[in-house]
This record gives structure tokens, C-alpha cells and sequence, in this order.
């Protein structure tokens, strides 16, 4: 039977192929979707361990959530530098949502700023330029597509762009903007010794009423917790999309059955079972799934540059997709089993 | 498996809308080794339905066929299907060549599914399609091949297994002359010691090649013939015909009223019209040449006149052209 089927792939290879590329492109958004959604968490976990932090001392209202801005005054973590066990602690200002205009950008830019004590946990390693070495300085994610030497302004402030840094966005791209802790304290809480976190490289052992000590994991997944109605979303699309891949490939089998009628009457009068007709037709939707597979990673990767937040297709990822790809071919051509048990031998005669 | 071919009373019958259908109804014949036996009627008469049955693809309603001592309608599961693969050859109508294969594949496939090697089943397919003339168009698939060119493949396939009984359906009903002519010829030489061909078809000229000629639709007695008119007297209840049944004769009510009725597989009737004095019944059947399409029975005591059709148009010009137009 393999040679029939083969035979049969060639034969309709014009119909197949319409299918491969129909479903390819919605497997490679599909994969795309997986991306968006791992996203958030790559995004999320680059950010937060990219301050090289083992604990991380927030306030209790912030459920763990490093953009949930639960500031507090940063007198009340003075000591927590001084415990035993305790290395180094920085203070981080983090504030979502804010507006800066960047020279040569038409309008304004949505960003996350962080407030970081520079030379301490948190000050970013830059890609391009130069740390943070004083209070009108910045370092910006390459997101926001400055250079170093060119001005940032917040709150008709000007700031000097002197470094950049790689992979460092929050709430699904939204670039991060690296100042010294007071100049955010500055625009955002009127000068008032705030703070969201204090990074720490060992772990305190206690802390004052109304503050937790979380762990990165913790805190990235409460991050990301944020955007669980978003990822559900994106989740609940993927799913669509990998529904629509299944309804491509049954409907081309059905129609590939339904044209092989005959076929299937006289194969079963030359002696096939019903059972090696659909093995069949079930090798058939999983070639077509599994080269449909192949073009989506590429496709997938083409797509990539199209998303302005971050989609991180993960190795696992690719490797699910021809997995569920073959699932998706056998559950499809479910649709055509009946046409070939149903296929009456004594048909060939008509 | 070889040796004589026999027909026992075959039936079969099937449920249709709720109406009974016998598309055979008591069959019988015989064919010896070595015979090329035609089965000729037309459209509809059955022939099919006998093909299908000798070839282990249709269990029939009743009635028994055996070839050689092994009787084929008490055959079931793993011996049925060794039956089809490996003592009948069938040459479908049409042809019916897998369309994305070429003539050897065509050829091997039975073999394959018989699981016989790939190259020992590509040699033979290559010794068959040698002998059907066709060696030449092996790697061609049927839309590249002449009508005749593709029934030959299609006899090349039904040979693979060197079976004791070819069937072959309708398998000049899609050739021209010349094509036809090769085709009768291949099949005339097929039918030779160990093996029966039976060449199911609606033209009769195909007889001419025949050892033995079987007629599934018996021609009536000519209902064209002047025959003088049957007077019928019929008690209240009585029936006329039997929906099924073959018959040559209109019949016209004189007196009285007959009930035109279907006769449905669960044993209801299903009364379809009355007809009363001045009215006729039945006059498809004769017509077309077909089994009668429903019962009729007397409401009353009734006689009517039983007529040919020739005869019923003469002493009726107008009624059946009125009555037919009317229907």
C-alpha cells in the first residue's frame, strides 16, 4: 500500500501542496502565537535575573509583581545590608508606564523606567556605550532605537543616552530605561526616597512588617502573573489556529477521499482491508502535516521581526510543533475513515 | 480451485424505500472448464449483481454458487477473501485503474497486497503486460493510455494471480471497434483448460464468441405480436399480477375495480390507485421490458381484457397515449 500512497501523494501533489503551504503558514503563526506568550516570561525572567539578585525584599502589596509599583521608604530596608548572610543590597525604583521623548523619535516613547544605584545590583551591563556614572546619564534597551550621545527627556528633563543594553523589556516589550535611583525618584515620586525592591546578593533572614523576601523565580512568575488574561488569550488563539491546521488537512483528505472512491472500492475488491486504506490515507495527512511542520518553523522565524514585543520561540517549542503536527494529521483524517470503511468492494463494478 | 462453475437457484433481494428489490431472482446455470459464457441484458437485469456475487463481493439473499467442490456462497472471513484474491480475476467496467499508478503498478498492486515480493511481483507484472501487447506503455498511467490499452492493463491485473474464474463487466461498453475487437480476442484465448471466463455485457453481438450465452432478462413473448386479447375474470380479493414478476399483457377493465398496491418488506401494502371500468393497468412492464413495478388485485368481482402492447394500441389508439401523459 505504501507505494499506493505514495503514488497518490505524487499524483495530487498540486492539492497537497496547497494544503502544506495553507497550514504551514497557520502552524508558523501558531508557533509565532507559542513565542508571544513565551515572551512574557522571557522577557520577564532576562529582566529581573539580568540584576544577578538571589532574593529580592518587596512590599507584601505588591504580590511579588516587579512593575506592581508597592513602593516604600527606603530607610526601612537600611539594615538589611548589615545581615548576616547578606552580601550586597541595592535599591530599585521600578515605574511602568511612563512617557520620554527621544531625539529623532516623532513622538513619545511608553517605557518602564528602573532606578538602580549605580555600580550596584541592577546597574546593566551595557551592549554599546558606557554603565551609569551620573545623575543625568540613562541606559536605554535598543528597543527604543537611540545611541548612544543622543538626549532622553522625562518630565522636561533632558538625559544623556550613554549605553544600551540587549533583551530588556517588561509587560510584552515595553523597553526599559536605566537611570541612577534618585533621578527617578526625582520624576516620579517628587523626590521622596522611595523604593519598589532592594536587590540582594544572599539572602536576609528578616525583613519589616509589610515587606516579603522573594525569591527571582517568585518574583518573575507574579510578573508574569499580570499578564495571565493576555497569555490565555494568546494561548486560546494558538489553539484555534492549531484547530484551523486540523480542518485544512481534513478537508483536503476528505476530498482526496472523496476522489479516491473508486479507488478504495477497487483496492478492496483486489484484497486491501479497510485497515491498511486508512493507514493510508493517515500517511498521507501526516507527510503533509509533518512538511506543513517544516515550512512553519521557517515561516515562523521570517514572521518574528513582525511582532514589536518579544517572541521567543523556544527549542521546545519547535520540537512540540512536529509532534502536534502529526497528532493533528491522524485526528484529521479521521474525517475521511468513514469513506474508506464505508467503501463497498462491489462499488468497482459500477 | 478449478473445474466446473455452478448456479444454484440464485436470489438476491434487497430493501429499497421499503419496497422489495430482486435484481436476481432464482438463477441458475452452469459453466464447464475451459468455457467463455456471456451473460447478456441489458441495463439492470442483474448482471452485475451476479458478477459481484461470483467474485466473493456480494453474499446473495439465497441460492448457492460452487466452483469446482468448493461451494463459494458458504465461504466466510479469511477463506472468502483468499477466494477474491486468489481464484477470481475481475475486469471492472470502466476499467478502474488507480490513476496515479502506472500500468505496472496497476499490475503489481494485488500482489503487494498479497505480499508477494516487490521484485518478484515486477517481473510478473512484466511477463502480463508482455502478453496483453503492452509491455511497451508499462511506465504510462491510464490518462496516457487508449481505452483499449487501459482494459488490457485491467486484464493483465485480473490475471496476476492466475485465477480459475476472470470476470469481466461490461468490457467493451467504453471501446471503439478496433479496440473491441483485441479486447474479445485477449479474453476468447484467457478461456481456455483450468479457467472459466465470464463476460458480463448488454450487446449481444458478443455471443458470437461464446461457448455458452446466458440471458438474464428472458425475452417475453413478443409483445409486439397480434395476439388475441385474454379475457380474465377476477373474484373479489383475487390478484392479477405480483409486483416483481415479468408479464407482456395491458390489461383493460371491463367491469369491476382493481387495487393498484406496493407490496413494502415489512408486509404492509401501500395502495397506490384504483383503476375501475374503461381504465387499463400495467402497461410498463410490456413496454420497457421490465419486471412489474407494483401488485394489483380485485377490489370486486371484476373481468378485464388482457392485451399485447401492439394489440392494446390498435383497439385503443388514443387512451394509452392520453393515460401515459396523464401519468
Amino acid at each position: 500500500m505504501l507505494a499506493v500512497t505514495f503514488a497518490d501523494l505524487l499524483f495530487r501533489a498540486r492539492q497537497f501542496a496547497i494544503a502544506i503551504v495553507g497550514v504551514g503558514l497557520v502552524l508558523a503563526l501558531a508557533l509565532a502565537l507559542s513565542g508571544l506568550a513565551d515572551g512574557f516570561r522571557a522577557e520577564t525572567n532576562a529582566t529581573v535575573n539580568g540584576f544577578g539578585a538571589s532574593s529580592w525584599v518587596m512590599s507584601d502589596s505588591a504580590h511579588g509583581s516587579i512593575i506592581a509599583f508597592g513602593a516604600f521608604p527606603a530607610a526601612d530596608v537600611s539594615e538589611v545590608a548589615r545581615q548576616a548572610g547578606v552580601h550586597r543590597a541595592s535599591q530599585v525604583l521600578v515605574a511602568p508606564g511612563q512617557a520620554v521623548l527621544v531625539t529623532g523619535a516623532a513622538g513619545p516613547h511608553w517605557v518602564t523606567l528602573v532606578g538602580v544605584q549605580p555600580g550596584g545590583l541592577g546597574d546593566p551591563a551595557v551592549a554599546l556605550g558606557h554603565r551609569l556614572e551620573g545623575p543625568d546619564q540613562v541606559v536605554v534597551d535598543s528597543m527604543l532605537q537611540a545611541s548612544p550621545g543622543g538626549m532622553l527627556y522625562l518630565g522636561g528633563l533632558g538625559y544623556r543616552v550613554v549605553g544600551i543594553v540587549e533583551g530588556r523589556t517588561l509587560t510584552g516589550g515595553t523597553p526599559l530605561v536605566y537611570l541612577p535611583l534618585g533621578s527617578v525618584q526625582r520624576a516620579v515620586t517628587g523626590g521622596k526616597p522611595l523604593v519598589t525592591a532592594v536587590a540582594t546578593s544572599g539572602t536576609p533572614t528578616h525583613v519589616p512588617p509589610g515587606l516579603v523576601v522573594l525569591t527571582p523565580a517568585a518574583v518573575v512568575t507574579d510578573t508574569v502573573g499580570e499578564f495571565g488574561g493576555a497569555v490565555s488569550s494568546i494561548e486560546g488563539t494558538r489553539m484555534l489556529m492549531w484547530i484551523v491546521a486540523a480542518a485544512i488537512v481534513a478537508f483536503t483528505l476528505y476530498v482526496a477521499a472523496l476522489d479516491r472512491r473508486r479507488d478504495f472500492a477497487v483496492l478492496k475488491a483486489l484484497g486491501a482491508s479497510s485497515a491498511a486504506l486508512f493507514m493510508s490515507l493517515a500517511i498521507e495527512a501526516v507527510v503533509v502535516t509533518l512538511l506543513a511542520a517544516i515550512l512553519a518553523e521557517v515561516l515562523a522565524s521570517l514572521l518574528k521581526p513582525i511582532f514589536s514585543q518579544v517572541v521567543d520561540i523556544t527549542p521546545d517549542a519547535r520540537l512540540v510543533l512536529p509532534l502536534v503536527a502529526v497528532a493533528v494529521g491522524v485526528v484529521a483524517c479521521l474525517a475521511a475513515l468513514h469513506r474508506v470503511t464505508g467503501a463497498d468492494p462491489a462499488a468497482a463494478f459500477g | 480451485m478449478s473445474g466446473r462453475l455452478a448456479v444454484q437457484d440464485l436470489t438476491v433481494s434487497f430493501d429499497s424505500g421499503g419496497y422489495v428489490i430482486k435484481p436476481l431472482d432464482g438463477v441458475s446455470f452452469v459453466a464447464e472448464d475451459g468455457e467463455l459464457v456471456v451473460m447478456l441484458g441489458p441495463s439492470g437485469c442483474g448482471k452485475t449483481t451476479l458478477l459481484s456475487c461470483l467474485a466473493g463481493l456480494l453474499s446473495p439473499t439465497s441460492g448457492q454458487i460452487d466452483l469446482g467442490d468448493v461451494r463459494v456462497t458458504d465461504l466466510r472471513g479469511g477463506s472468502l477473501a483468499s477466494y477474491r484474491r486468489e481464484t477470481v480475476g475481475v475486469v471492472f467496467q470502466a476499467f478502474n485503474l488507480i490513476a496515479s499508478l502506472t500500468a505496472r503498478g496497476n499490475v503489481t498492486v494485488p500482489m503487494r497486497l498479497f505480499g508477494v515480493p516487490r521484485s518478484r511481483a515486477k517481473a510478473r507484472a512484466g511477463e502480463l503486460l508482455e502478453r496483453v501487447g503492452l509491455s511497451e506503455r508499462a511506465n504510462h498511467r491510464p490518462a496516457q493510455m487508449s481505452g483499449g490499452q487501459q482494459q488490457r492493463v485491467a486484464i493483465a491485473r485480473a490475471l496476476v494471480h492466475d485465477p480459475p474464474l476472470i470476470l469481466a463487466d461490461e468490457p467493451t461498453a467504453h471501446l471503439d471497434h478496433i479496440q473491441v475487437e483485441g479486447v474479445l480476442r485477449l479474453l476468447r484465448e484467457l478461456a481456455a483448460p483450468g479457467r472459466i471466463v465470464i463476460v458480463s455485457t448488454h450487446d449481444d453481438r458478443v455471443t458470437q464468441l461464446a461457448d455458452r450465452v446466458i440471458e438474464l432478462a428472458p425475452s417475453l413473448p413478443d409483445s409486439n405480436a397480434d395476439r388475441e386479447p385474454e379475457k380474465v375474470t377476477l373474484a373479489a380479493g383475487e390478484i392479477l399480477f405480483r409486483q416483481g414478476q415479468r408479464g407482456d399483457l395491458i390489461y383493460y377493465v371491463e367491469s369491476g375495480f382493481l387495487e393498484v398496491y406496493g407490496e413494502r418488506t415489512d408486509g404492509k401494502r401501500e395502495v397506490l390507485s384504483e383503476v375501475g371500468p374503461g381504465n387499463y393497468v400495467g402497461e410498463l412492464g410490456p413496454i420497457l421490458n421490465l419486471p412489474r413495478s407494483a401488485s394489483v388485485r380485485a377490489i370486486e368481482d371484476t373481468a378485464v381484457v388482457g392485451y399485447t402492447v401492439r394489440a392494446f394500441r390498435k383497439e385503443h389508439p388514443h387512451q394509452l397515449v392520453e393515460q401515459q401523459a396523464y401519468r
